[in-house]
């Protein structure tokens, strides 16, 4: 296989390429862009996005989607500063966050697979229910959180800032799990034909449910690092953020119609999402221009993103019948 | 057969006592209480609409759209139809319910719009709600007096709220009036659509590409928290009083922004008048229904506090309570 073809078959090239093309041209515009501080600033603030991007490829590579994440994050957030205010206790705090997020996901994984009821319909269900929920446990209350806890969100560990080093942790277990367990390649079976997966005896909902739960407790971590960096609760705490994080599984490489994909692809277009951000406040642009810039960029992407697949497929199907040709 | 007996005279009683309380309930004045959505402020509003509705023995139907304008206009629709003496609508968005707000109209339900004034709306009968430009004014007043001493350029950075919302954008007028008083001002205007995370990493970004920056004007005082943060971790978090300190303002009254100017990390907040706010809007009802003629707008001014008098005050500050 030539390289062309080889480096073709990487689906997060695209999104790493337009990374550096932004980086490239952020650093001609702002002279305060390549610094270390910002790049530094730039990894913590996408470590939320890109850490429930991890746990939503793993979901769309099912052909799954789960857009009840927002508020799964915003339940989590809600239950640890609750149990912190009232108890106290960190490690009851933590555990009953991370694993009501688990729960809320896995809850999600096992509705799709129960009822057999579409991922979007079923989440969107899901998302207006744990909103509910957390609204109904706080009272729609801000709640501070202690001052110590702002070590996860700020804090740093051997000069690294812990939002990154806890992005790293995750990172390399979702790339352990996604190439080299058995679950990952069901996860992709999964999502490239369900009806063939059961036909071929493969854990089908086990594997479902294993997914959903991910992107739970991925939320679950993601929103204690949020809470620690924004220092409190409040009530508008994940709204949107589910469609953030799918645009940067997307744009990473990951296909919406599930089978393939990529977990660093997706930790590259969460980061490809903040450049833009972080781009238009360097240059302090107007402020009604942030949206138009970011539709366009995502536009631009998905498209680019579409152009290649084609290109791709095509590219196949023209090997298939160079092959018949020849063995005709 | 006396088991029979008995439960049919229970059954008779509950029939009656609920007819009896249906018409106690048809002599009360419902009063419609269409919400946009949830969050700290809102229900301290909804909190103060609700003891005066109490005084006033009025009954409350109350709805949340959170965040959905097609879900509030509904929403609208089913209070027209349990027939409510007066709506109280604070709206996610004017255009959308304006239609559902005309149909009220043409039954002659009154209409009163609280904390989010609906300017174009023919529907509306009075508006009560915070005076969000002079709220403003008196944070960027604040900030240009702090600021008068120093010479050349003066950066200053200001997060917004949301881009489409009436009192963001008030706050934001108001503020940008008073410190234009300032020669050689700069403002540096960042969209966080109220949230926190996008205040933060705004923050962080304006830094990083002007450090100099002088003041901070949050549009809401719970992103000062988010502000305090960054400034620590730039090593430029010093106290009100300190030659390096960075003069912090916002605009809200939450517990955020009255931990923060306690703190000194805050030069001071403008708190507004929730509960002020909720008990007119129920007064404005009540006139409405009576039929009495009432002001079209109904503004309430916060109040400012600095760190030297904030503590004496913390019982005029809702999110302190």
């Amino acid at each position: 296989m030539s390289l062309k073809h080889r480096l073709s078959a990487v689906n997060w090239l695209p999104i790493a390429a337009a990374t550096l093309v932004a980086c490239i041209l952020l650093s001609l515009l702002s002279s305060s862009f390549m610094s270390y501080t910002n790049l530094q600033s730039v990894l913590v603030q996408a470590s939320v996005t890109a850490i429930m991007a991890i746990g939503m490829t793993f979901i769309i590579v099912t052909a799954g989607i789960d857009i009840s994440v927002g508020a799964i994050l915003f339940f989590t957030s809600s239950l640890f500063a609750k149990l912190m205010m009232d108890t106290g206790s960190y490690t009851l705090a933590f555990a009953c966050a991370l694993l009501c997020a688990t729960v809320l996901g896995a809850l999600n994984g096992v509705l799709i697979i129960k009822y057999k009821i579409t991922p979007l319909i079923t989440t969107l269900a899901t998302y207006t229910m744990y909103r509910g929920m957390a609204i109904h446990l706080t009272g729609a209350q801000n709640i501070p959180v202690p001052r110590e806890m702002g070590f996860l969100g700020n804090g740093k560990l051997l000069s690294i800032p812990v939002p990154i080093l806890l992005l790293a942790v995750v990172l390399a277990v979702g790339l352990y799990l996604f190439n080299a367990t058995r679950f990952g390649l069901y996860a992709r079976a999964i999502g490239n034909s369900a009806q063939s997966a059961r036909e071929s005896n493969l854990p089908v909902n086990k594997v479902t449910v294993f997914a959903y739960a991910l992107g739970g407790i991925t939320t679950g971590i993601a929103a204690l690092i949020l809470l620690a960096r924004v220092g409190g609760l409040q009530s508008g705490i994940g709204i949107g953020i589910e469609f953030t994080v799918i645009a940067a599984v997307v744009l990473g490489g990951t296909k919406l119609s599930g089978g393939d994909g990529t977990i660093v692809g997706s930790v590259i277009g969460a980061i490809f999402l903040v450049l833009i951000d972080n781009g238009l406040n360097l240059m302090n642009a107007s402020p009604y221009v942030y949206d138009i810039v970011k539709g366009s960029v995502l536009l631009i992407a998905v498209v680019i993103d579409k152009v290649s697949v084609t290109r791709q497929q095509q590219h196949l199907l023209n090997q298939r019948a160079a092959r018949i040709r020849a063995t005709g | 057969m006396k088991h029979l007996l008995y439960r049919v005279r229970q059954l008779l009683s509950l029939a009656v006592l609920c007819c009896v309380s249906a018409l106690a309930n048809a002599d009360a004045i419902k009063l419609g209480l269409s919400v946009d959505q949830l969050f700290e402020s809102r229900v301290g509003v909804l909190n103060a609409i609700k003891s005066e509705a109490q005084k006033q023995g009025f009954e409350i139907i109350e709805v949340v759209a959170d965040g959905d304008p097609q879900a509030q206009n509904s929403q609208i629709q089913s209070l027209v139809t349990q027939k409510v003496d007066a709506i109280l609508v604070c709206a996610v968005d004017q255009n959308t319910i304006e239609r559902a707000l005309l149909g009220a109209k043409r039954k002659g339900i009154p209409i009163v719009a609280f904390d989010r004034a609906l300017p174009d709306s023919r529907a509306v009968d009075a508006f009560v709600g915070p005076d969000s430009i002079t709220d403003g004014y008196l944070a960027g007043q604040y900030t240009a007096q702090q600021l008068a001493q120093i010479d050349g350029n003066i950066q200053v950075l200001e997060l917004l709220g949301a881009l489409n919302d009436q009192n963001g954008i008030d706050r934001s007028k108001g503020f940008n009036d008073a410190i234009a008083e300032l020669p050689n001002v700069e403002v540096i205007a960042m969209p966080t659509d109220w949230d926190s995370a996008r205040a933060l990493a705004a923050t962080q970004n304006a830094f990083q590409a002007n450090p100099d920056i002088k003041a901070v004007f949050a549009a809401t005082d719970t992103h000062i928290p988010s502000v305090e943060t960054v400034l620590y971790d730039i090593a430029k978090l010093h106290p009100v009083g300190s030659d390096q300190h960075v003069v912090v303002t916002g605009v809200n009254g939450s517990n955020d922004g009255y931990q923060a100017t306690l703190r000194g990390n805050a030069d001071g907040i403008v708190v507004m008048d929730l509960h002020t706010t909720g008990v007119t809007a129920v007064q404005l009802a009540a006139a409405l229904i009576n039929g009495e003629s009432v002001e079209l707008n109904n503004v309430i001014p916060g109040n400012f506090y600095t760190t030297s008098n904030i503590e004496a005050n913390k019982a005029n500050i809702w999110g302190a309570q």
